[in-house]
């Protein structure tokens, strides 16, 4: 049996600013993940800019998974792997007020 | 003789999860959310060369997901059978939306009929019952009629949404939509338009189309639901409409209807959606569902 796999669109054309997390995507099925951050066109990031991986166990309360997925804040695309996540997956960080970000968010999912 | 709703042919009872349903008799998918999406996926607006061209309504419609049902006081769920439903999740904000559809192109303009087994709920956010807290669900098809038709050139969208909830106020009822929300130019080529036909606007009551489902006590407690659409691709006319137990006067509800556009012959779009009432997420789940079309050979 060929493996399952599924690209979402977590976030799209998202404007990131001060405290940020995408919104919760079930991920049960999956063993393996990778999330994808594009950024959509030139925007003003702090030294050491990153969203953190989270993991969940009901959707509502989240932790740190340990994964930090480096941000640019030139176009182009940054990725971070995990696995042995549970049920659900999220991206959160935090940017500077004066700083902002167009994102794509990618969340690619395979058994 | 055959009980009122049996399925067409005894062949269908061999198969236990086809028997929950009674397709017509070719059956054009049959997606059981156990073996993945099935081809169900996120509704974008029409756009030209900057995604922020799209009418605004279709700039965060929420993507469907494969989900377990667990929740946070009882684990998980589960479908009705196996493990995974199709999942819709709003944001938490009112009016937010989730969208899922699929694609296919009709060979026969004959009767239609989609089934699903679904439920819905609000996110278990509080120790409280959070009935109000989705706003609607609803299904609906996008269809055009193919390009050497012979009456109106017409594409026509059946739309049916169950109101559970009204900023706060428990409403209950099944709505349909005829009235066509205007259509608007995307970007300067002249070549994209876009019109947003989930705009609360423009609802009418299905008669008699008051219903009270089954929501139970608590926000963690979940129940699946039956609901069946008719549409007749010929007469582009509602032929049935059933949920559950209650079977309502199909030829009291009609579809949006406009002119056909240049690039979606023959086009036939099932899709769902979910819609939140308060600052709480809505979530739709379907366990499976089911198109059938009576064909010509």
């Amino acid at each position: 049996m060929i493996r399952r796999s599924h690209t979402a669109v977590v976030e799209r054309d998202v404007l990131w600013t001060g405290p940020f997390a995408s919104e919760p995507y079930e991920a049960a099925w999956a063993s393996e993940a990778v999330f994808f951050v594009r950024t959509l066109e030139p925007g003003t990031l702090g030294p050491g800019a990153a969203a953190r991986v989270q993991l969940s166990p009901d959707g509502m309360l989240w932790t740190d998974e340990g994964t930090t997925i480096p941000l640019r804040a030139e176009p182009g695309v940054t990725f971070g792997r995990v696995s042995h996540f549970g049920g659900w997956l999220r991206l959160a960080g935090e940017l500077r007020p004066s700083d902002a970000l167009k994102v794509i968010v990618y969340l690619v999912l395979k058994e | 003789m055959t009980p009122r709703g049996a399925p067409s042919s005894t062949t269908v009872w061999l198969d236990p999860a086809l028997s929950r349903f009674t397709p017509l008799s070719r059956i054009l998918f049959f997606d059981d959310f156990d073996r993945g999406l099935n081809g169900w996926t996120a509704l974008v607006g029409n756009y030209e060369r900057s995604l922020g061209s799209m009418l605004p309504e279709y700039r965060d419609l929420r993507p469907p997901m494969l989900s377990n049902i667990s929740m946070w006081d009882t684990g998980t769920v589960g479908g009705l059978d196996g493990t995974y439903a199709l999942k819709l999740a709003t944001r938490p904000k009112a009016g937010s939306m989730a969208v899922a559809l699929k694609r296919l192109t009709w060979r026969y303009a004959g009767p239609l009929r989609l089934e699903v087994i679904f439920t819905y709920k609000p996110e278990a956010v509080a120790l409280e019952l959070l009935e109000t807290q989705v706003r609607a669900f609803g299904f609906a098809f996008d269809l055009q009629v193919g390009d050497r038709a012979s009456g109106p050139v017409e594409r026509v969208m059946p739309h049916l949404r169950y109101v559970n909830a009204l900023e706060g106020r428990r409403m209950e009822k099944w709505q349909f939509k005829r009235a066509v929300e205007p259509m608007r130019d995307i970007g300067d080529s002249g070549r994209t338009r876009s019109h947003f036909h989930l705009a609360p606007t423009g609802w009418e009551d299905v008669p008699d189309g008051a219903q009270r489902l089954c929501y139970n006590e608590i926000a963690t407690k979940h129940n699946w639901y039956y609901v069946r659409i008719g549409f007749d691709l010929g007469s582009m006319s509602f032929t049935e409409f059933r949920c559950n137990d209650r079977v309502f006067d199909a030829s009291g509800i009609a579809p949006m209807r406009f002119p056909a556009v240049p690039n979606a012959w023959c086009m036939i779009n099932p899709l769902m959606w979910v819609e939140a009432d308060a600052a709480t997420r809505a979530f739709l789940y379907v366990d499976s569902v089911i198109l059938s079309a009576e064909v010509d050979s």
